[in-house]
């Protein structure tokens, strides 16, 4: 299976974009619009590791908290520190700087339980 | 010493004058409102009045705020469009009925009122805001992680934090360990005077009592009071449906929700 630079979504609603054995994983623009106001970003260390469905850290809006959940297992190799102070970054860019962790993907077979881009919307829609 | 904290009053005079009543024979040493005087109901000048003229420490809610820079956005977190239609009449009407004094008060009113109290070893923080700490229009609901709220206290050196802004009053109690010494935090909400949501149509407000004894060590040291008081609801319910404001609004009432 060719992994470079596609990404991928959970019904959990979140997204991750695999470059060789990298994922970048991130809260999806419908789940953020669904959430709201994101006020903070209760993240993971780097070091973690989680098992895929796993939760590894929670997003509080305004009205609700919601756990993040491991779309693949991994370790987690980098966090945006950034959300710390600005977590609606979150709101207003989830697909680019409000990306949440970076993982070393453990097994690049757990890819094929996620869905597409026009899986996922049409999970939305 | 017996504090009483109340808030969310949303411009029901009724309510408010029931609670004053209701307050005054309980003989408490301390009064602090706690936001949200205005909106949903037509007497945000009265409400406003009756609580700069009794000089009772208040802070800001997030409808206050709005009100205060005559804004069209009370910041409610409104989920659904006839929510959100509803809203923007009361915060139209609202904006239409408060004076401009009224206004200028509700814009100079402070985020936070934070009471250090030393009354033994330990030092013991009360911390007063609307919603939360960090926003003035958080719902920091009864089902919220403990470890999200124990992390909103330490974060804000709350030791006692209270707050309204949900209209559903509970008190929680979290057991932390610091340098080896369990102690335990308390979060309280207030309920709500003018506007309850926790399917009692009565209004809500906290009496806390503390004595020397009142301590982060000491569970049972700070004594929560909930109390509930009646109202005459059907004058302000009427006043809704007399009004342009939803008719939602006077069942809300009626019903407690």
């Amino acid at each position: 299976m060719e992994h470079t630079n596609t990404t991928y979504y959970s019904k959990e609603h979140i997204w991750i974009t695999v470059e060789n054995e990298i994922g970048t994983v991130g809260i999806t623009a419908y789940a953020q619009s669904e959430l709201g106001e994101i006020v903070y970003v209760d993240l993971p260390e780097v070091g973690d590791s989680f098992q895929q469905d796993e939760v590894f850290g929670s997003v509080e809006a305004l009205k609700t908290v919601s756990d993040l959940f491991m779309p693949v297992s991994g370790e987690v190799i980098a966090i945006n520190e950034t959300l710390v102070s600005h977590p609606e970054q979150v709101n207003e860019k989830p697909f680019e700087e409000g990306w949440v962790i970076k993982i070393q993907i453990t097994n690049l077979n757990e890819l094929s339980n996620l869905l597409r881009q026009d899986e996922y919307q049409n999970l939305t829609n | 010493m017996k504090i009483a904290l109340f808030s969310d009053i949303h411009a029901n005079l009724p309510a408010l004058e029931a609670f004053f009543e209701d307050v005054e024979r309980r003989e408490v040493d301390a009064l602090y409102c706690l936001g949200d005087l205005v909106g949903y109901n037509i007497w945000p000048n009265e409400v406003v009045e009756e609580i700069r003229k009794r000089e009772i420490p208040t802070i800001t809610g997030n409808y206050d705020f709005g009100i205060g820079k005559s804004s069209d956005d009370c910041g409610c977190a409104y989920k659904t469009e006839e929510e959100k239609a509803n809203g923007t009449i009361s915060i139209q009407l609202t904006n239409e009925l408060i004076t401009a004094q009224n206004r200028a008060y509700l814009r100079t009113l402070p985020a936070h009122i934070k009471l250090e109290f030393q009354l033994n070893d330990a030092k013991l923080n009360l911390l007063l805001v609307h919603g939360s700490p960090r926003r003035v229009n958080e719902y920091l609901f009864e089902d919220r992680a403990e470890k999200s709220m124990v992390r909103i206290l330490n974060d804000a050196d709350a030791d006692v934090l209270c707050f309204g802004h949900t209209h559903k009053p509970y008190h929680r109690i979290f057991e932390v360990t610091e340098s080896g010494t369990p102690q335990f935090k308390h979060a309280i909400n207030l309920g709500s005077i003018g506007k309850p949501k926790d399917s009692d149509n009565r209004g809500s407000y906290v009496i806390l009592n503390l004595d020397e004894n009142s301590s982060v060590l000491n569970k049972d040291s700070i004594a929560v009071e909930f109390v509930k008081f009646e109202y005459d609801i059907e004058k302000a319910a009427k006043a809704v449906e007399d009004s342009i404001l939803p008719n939602s609004y006077a069942d809300n009432l009626r019903n407690g929700y």
